[in-house]
């Protein structure tokens, strides 16, 4: 050995070498075979356009995949994952350095490289892989958290992890001791491999065991990559490739069309209605359970697991042949629901759309979409669904609106105030687009109201579309009944165009989704506020004037408002302004808001009393010890009332919607203003 | 050609419901200037309790009448009205009367009016009020043929007081057709328990029970504390939350209590017109806004669950 | 086994009731904003059709409506429920009294059948007669079951449920027969598939006007009866609302009050 020059002999002690590159052959057949079928599977989907804005998408996932901006969100993860993921691409790059070295004839494993990186670089993101995967195996089979399935697979990948990185320790010892490595202080875990060896072996017994060994570290390696394609390890391909087609929208917008005329299945009952893109995120998945986490209906103890449903769907599409679209011989798919193998139903009708799955993934997977879609066949192809959400959606087809039993009309909460009609005042600065659950239920009446008067004392010139507004359609198309919301919507985009309706503000977040995010691909193009941010507007503009009180008040922002929408300020400012010292944030705020358990149809649904989604999220409010609860939506409005009234024992606190707030600090500094 | 006839299923008995619409016979014939003859299908054991109010009470008790059958009773009825040709024919709201009033009605070339709450005569014109449109309004009903034959709400009508001679009985045979529908078998739900039709007070549920076993528990034993009838609206027996006969309304029953006492019943219309003749209805609901609270005498806002506990205790205080 | 079901399309009868509004001057309710729906029970009749369908395989079932053109919408929904045809017979008159009804029906299903079954709603939800079942069967000379709920096969005869003010009845009956159907947790009228909605409007309907019927006038010689009045009574409202500060006391004040009203406890 030369001593002036750090390098090492590579495949020192290792005969018949030419054996490694002939049993490299049919691993790589293996794992290209296996990448070829998870490719086939994903393309029996449906055409679905994402590789559009590739400047966008190249940055995400540099973001995402580099800088790990989601998987950080758990710090603790978050660094394990980095600990394995920078681990592996340095180990690659080492082998990639003694690859180019040996078969390449490009001599860089030498000198100040070898010591600074080949050795003590890659010795210590080997040794922060080994701790890694230690913590992760300790984390999903020791503490096992509900939301990680203890799979077998998961626990061979991480034995395998460990055994390959492990016995890459035990033969750097080995051959420090029986070379007298010179530069072995450069590899300190290969030294404390050595110093350990050495009390147990002699160093011909080291050299023995070295040249066997090297070959399992080789078989290990090969069996790691024949068998990452037909395991979760696919991931390091399927998840970039993921987030680079992920939907770049809002949110809000991410339900698909269906098409009525091609006499195609309506929903989705087989692998083949889904798109490429959704059976691509099937294999992206990790297993991380992050979605089920964060599921409301998972959280209160529901069935519900979003990461149990996507593993269930792949399974289902592994299992499917090489030639896809064929099952028995048959031309019919096989069916996603209800048979033996397929998924049990009832978990569909447990999700409120809110999107915390979605938002949650690190490979952005789009779970709930996917829930919406089998809903979709569910409803239209089968008419099957709980019998609460079809009296919703009968009491849409009969009187526009899903809350049967209202005696209330769409103009009772404008008694005693003079709200001008659309019909009357053509040339309203606004539509004030009210929604069913302000206008028909009789609490959240006082919503509209303090909107109204609210735009009336702002100088807003305004207009209210009264009995020719129908329900959006937001209720039908969270069940899944897609026919009935592109009726309602084409009715109600037909009635706005007539009306020339160029600017609309809305209370509902609902609403406020639907008109912005889904009606203009039916013709409603419309520049639609939500009443938390025009207000807010109005404040900044000093045209509305709210009084600072002392009352404590924290904020829930709404699924379809907050995380679904982005808008997170508006409503704090409004609330800052109006409790300058008192205003709390809850634990999980912006979009990482907790969900009241109203959306999806989820609302018209009578859940059993140990699993109430607005009782979970009412404990978290009242922790904050403020005295209001302020909302912006109106069915957050019920739902957490409900809730708050259901556990607020002893303690104070009451449920108000920010308009309601900044009308009586509007109505407050008025009379201390006149008092004045 | 003025006489009023009452028609009456011994099957009923002779209660409320009858007294009252004999009751109603007679002041209809005072006024008309008739004679009140009493129709009793069955058996004759309550023609004695009737005859002292009635002119005279036609019994068809013969073996083949002995049990009610839909097809048997309306042929007797017919053949029986044919022969008096009344100006009027009154019958009950109970199941057998109200399948048996427009059949009558069209056979006898009449016309019909069912669940009619008052009968008015005008000259020669008669006229019937009842609730229409789910309750939601009264219509007064002219009725052009003759005879007039009404299914009267007849609990809260009072009953006639006895004559100074009673009428005579006659007992008499009918021509029945065969059979084409028979009922085989009758299953009472809750047995020995009071009608609802006759109950003094009730205790019913709506759809703000939330589900079944509220019934069965808290608000059963408020009924028992009060010795009330329990019942409820569509919404719970259609939701499979109570047995069917225990709806009251447009489309159940239509009750007369002394106390009505309604809990997480909303007050739709459809429910209230089957509790029109009662004396006083009191209402628990949660929602201030809740239309059962324009037709109650006393009412309370609050969650049931929270007061049903508390009020059994104060009541059995009271009780002591 | 053919089975009629004749089916009423109305006002929407869950209208809020301060936006319930009396024509005067025609003496029925005035439409206002409310939508047309078809009659529950007529669609519990439907429902139990078409549950009798399944039962009775062959069987075939015909929706009629005697109506305005927009009960066609109704017949459509029935269509879509999977009904095997439908009929409307073009109604000109205003509000025709029961009897009228029953003769066109009558008539009409003389046309279309013969019938083994033919079922009605027990009653409409707007007027509320009760009868048009009664004299259809009169009419047709068939017998009359009402407040049906549930149909079984037994052998060539019908074994029939009713509900009564007491339980049920059950009852065997031979056909033909006219039954009037009542709700039952059972017979919730099931929701139609999207699927038979969008094809629901390329079905055949039978359009029939009386002169097809061989019906000059059905309307009984003077009339059967007529609405002489209609109005909405005022209703005071005097609810008293349970006093006290505490939970504990408004309780005590309504178990006072019931005490009261309930005469002796």
């Amino acid at each position: 050995m030369n001593a002036a020059e750090p390098t090492r002999q590579i495949y020192w002690n290792v005969s018949h070498v030419w054996l490694m590159y002939v049993l490299f052959l049919p691993t790589l057949a293996v794992a290209m075979y296996g990448v070829w079928r998870r490719v086939s599977q994903w393309r029996q989907g449906s055409p679905l356009a994402r590789f559009n804005h590739p400047l966008e998408r190249i940055r995400l996932l540099l973001t995402q995949v580099l800088a790990h901006r989601r998987i950080m969100r758990d710090p603790f993860m978050g660094l394990l994952h980095g600990m394995i993921f920078f681990g592996f691409l340095v180990l690659t790059a080492a082998t990639t350095v003694v690859a180019l070295d040996a078969d390449a004839g490009i001599h860089i494993m030498h000198g100040q490289f070898y010591l600074y990186f080949q050795s003590l670089t890659v010795d210590i993101f080997g040794g922060l892989v080994l701790l890694a995967v230690v913590m992760a195996a300790v984390r999903r089979y020791v503490w096992r958290p509900r939301y990680l399935t203890a799979s077998n697979e998961a626990l061979g990948i991480l034995a395998l992890l460990f055994a390959i990185v492990l016995s890459g320790f035990l033969l750097e010892g080995w051959r420090i001791v029986a070379t007298n490595d010179p530069w072995a202080a450069w590899s300190p875990l290969g030294q404390l491999a050595a110093s350990l060896s050495s009390k147990v072996m002699s160093v011909s017994t080291m050299q023995q065991a070295h040249a066997v060994l090297w070959w399992g570290h080789l078989a290990l390696s090969f069996v790691f990559i024949a068998w990452f394609p037909y395991t979760k390890m696919l991931h390091v391909i399927a998840g970039p490739l993921n987030i680079y087609t992920a939907n770049l929208d809002q949110p809000g917008a991410s339900l698909k069309t269906v098409d009525f005329e091609s006499g195609t299945s309506l929903g989705v009952n087989s692998l083949g209605a889904f798109t490429w893109k959704d059976l691509l995120d099937l294999d992206a998945c990790t297993e991380c359970g992050r979605c089920t986490l964060v599921c409301p209906a998972n959280t209160v103890g529901k069935e519900l697991s979003p990461s149990e449903l996507i593993l269930e769907l792949r399974s289902l599409m592994h299992s499917t042949r090489a030639t896809p679209g064929k099952a028995d011989g048959q031309d019919t798919p096989a069916p996603l629901i209800g048979a033996k193998e397929a998924i049990s139903p009832e978990r569909l009708w447990q999700c409120t759309t809110c999107g915390a799955c979605v938002e949650a993934c690190p490979v952005f997977i789009e779970q709930m979409p996917k829930i919406v879609d089998l809903r979709r066949y569910l409803v239209m192809e089968e008419a099957d669904f709980p019998a609460s959400m079809q009296e919703a959606v009968t009491s849409l087809e009969a009187r526009e609106h899903p809350f049967r039993g209202t005696q209330a009309t769409r103009l009772t909460w404008t008694e005693g105030l003079e709200i001008p009609s659309i019909k009357d005042q053509g040339n309203s600065e606004v539509l004030f687009w009210v929604g069913c659950s302000s206008a028909l239920i009789d609490r959240n009446q006082k919503i509209a109201r303090a909107t109204a008067n609210l735009l009336k004392a702002a100088g807003v010139q305004f207009a209210i579309l009264g009995r020719e507004e129908k329900c959006c359609g937001d209720p039908a198309r969270r069940i899944g009944n897609e026919f009935l919301f592109e009726k309602l919507a084409s009715e109600n985009i037909a009635t706005l165009n007539l009306h020339r309706v160029k600017k609309v503000v809305t209370a509902c977040p609902h609403c406020f989704n639907t008109l912005k995010n889904e009606y203009p691909r039916l013709g409603g193009e419309f520049e639609v506020i939500h009443h938390s941010e025009f207000l807010a507007q109005l404040v900044h503009d000093g045209r509305l004037k709210p009084q600072s009180t002392t009352s404590k008040i924290t904020f829930h922002d709404p699924c379809y408002l907050g995380r679904q929408n982005g808008v997170l300020e508006a409503p704090r400012q409004i609330l800052q302004q109006i409790s300058s010292t008192g205003f709390v944030e809850m634990a999980r705020n912006r979009r990482n808001g907790f969900c009241c358990g109203g959306g999806g149809g989820m609302s018209f649904v009578e859940e059993p009393p140990t699993q109430r989604v607005n009782q979970e999220r009412a404990v978290e409010a009242l922790a904050t010890g403020a005295d209001t609860l302020a909302v912006a939506c109106s069915f957050c409005m019920t739902m957490m009332e409900d809730g708050v009234n259901a556990r607020k024992g002893d303690q104070n606190m009451c449920v108000k919607d920010i308009s309601e707030l900044l009308w009586d600090s509007v109505q407050a500094s008025e009379t201390a203003g006149s008092k004045a | 050609m003025n006489d009023i006839v009452v028609c009456l299923f011994s099957v009923c008995g002779f209660e409320k419901a009858a007294k009252g619409l004999v009751g109603e016979g007679r002041r209809l014939a005072a006024r008309c200037g008739g004679a009140l003859r009493v129709i009793l299908v069955g058996d004759g054991a309550i023609a004695s309790e009737i005859a002292p109010l009635a002119d005279s009470v036609i019994v068809a008790d013969q073996a083949e009448l002995s049990e009610y059958q839909p097809e048997s009773y309306l042929a007797a009825l017919t053949e029986l009205c044919k022969i008096q040709k009344p100006k009027a024919v009154l019958l009950g709201s109970d199941t057998y009367s109200l399948e048996a009033v427009a059949r009558l009605a069209h056979r006898l070339g009449g016309s019909a009016v069912c669940d009619g709450s008052a009968v008015r005569l005008d000259g020669e014109k008669i006229f019937v009020t009842r609730q229409v449109y789910g309750g939601k309004a009264q219509a007064e009903i002219e009725l052009k043929r003759s005879p007039a034959v009404v299914s009267l709400r007849s609990r809260s009508l009072a009953p006639a007081s006895p004559q100074d001679a009673p009428g005579e009985v006659r007992h008499v045979v009918c021509t029945l057709p065969p059979m084409r529908t028979r009922i085989i078998e009758r299953k009472v739900d809750d047995p020995g328990n009071v009608r609802l039709e006759d109950a003094r007070v009730i205790v019913a549920g709506g759809r703000g029970i939330g589900g079944a076993e509220p019934f069965s528990t808290e608000l059963r034993q408020l009924a028992d504390i009060l010795g009330a009838q329990m019942a409820a609206s569509r919404a719970a027996c259609d939701a499979g939350w109570v047995p069917a006969t225990w709806q009251v309304g447009q489309t159940g029953k239509k009750v007369a209590p002394e106390l009505y006492i309604a809990i997480g019943v909303s007050g739709a219309s459809q429910h209230m017109t089957g509790v029109s003749e009662a004396k006083n209805i009191v209402a628990i609901n949660s929602d201030p806004e809740a239309p059962i609270f324009k037709y109650c005498s006393l009412g309370m806002v609050a969650d049931y669950r929270e007061v049903i506990p508390l009020l059994r205790s104060k009541l059995g205080l009271l009780h002591k | 086994m053919n089975i009629l079901v004749c089916i009423k399309q109305i006002i929407d009868p869950e209208v809020p009731v301060r936006d319930f509004r009396i024509d005067e001057a025609k003496r029925q309710a005035e439409r206002g904003s409310a939508k047309l729906v078809s009659n529950i029970f007529c669609e519990n009749a439907l429902e139990t059709a078409l549950q009798l369908r399944e039962l009775s395989r062959g069987s075939k079932i015909v929706t009629l409506s005697y109506g305005p053109p927009s009960a066609e919408e109704s017949l459509r929904k029935a269509i879509a429920m999977k009904a095997d045809g439908a009929a409307l017979v073009n109604q000109e008159a205003e509000n025709p009294d029961p009897l009228t009804v029953a003769r066109v029906l009558a008539a009409a299903a003389r046309k279309l059948g013969p019938f083994d079954v033919v079922m009605v709603g027990r009653e409409a939800g707007d007027w509320g007669a009760g009868q048009t079942g009664s004299l259809l069967a009169e009419e047709l000379g068939m017998p009359c079951v009402s407040f049906v709920d549930r149909i079984e096969l037994d052998g060539s005869k019908l074994k029939i449920r009713r509900q009564t003010d007491w339980g049920w009845e059950f009852l065997q009956c031979e056909t033909p027969i006219v039954l009037t159907i009542t709700n039952d947790e059972h017979n919730v009228p099931r929701i139609p598939k999207v699927r038979d909605v969008m094809m629901s409007g390329r079905q055949p309907l039978t359009k029939l006007a009386l002169g097809d019927l061989g019906l000059n006038n059905p309307v009984a010689e003077g009339g059967y009866y007529d609405v002489a009045k209609l109005f909405i009574p005022q209703k005071e409202s005097k609810c008293e609302f349970v006093v006290g500060d505490t939970p504990e006391q408004r309780v005590e004040s309504l178990a006072r009050g019931l005490a009261k009203l309930s005469g002796a406890l």
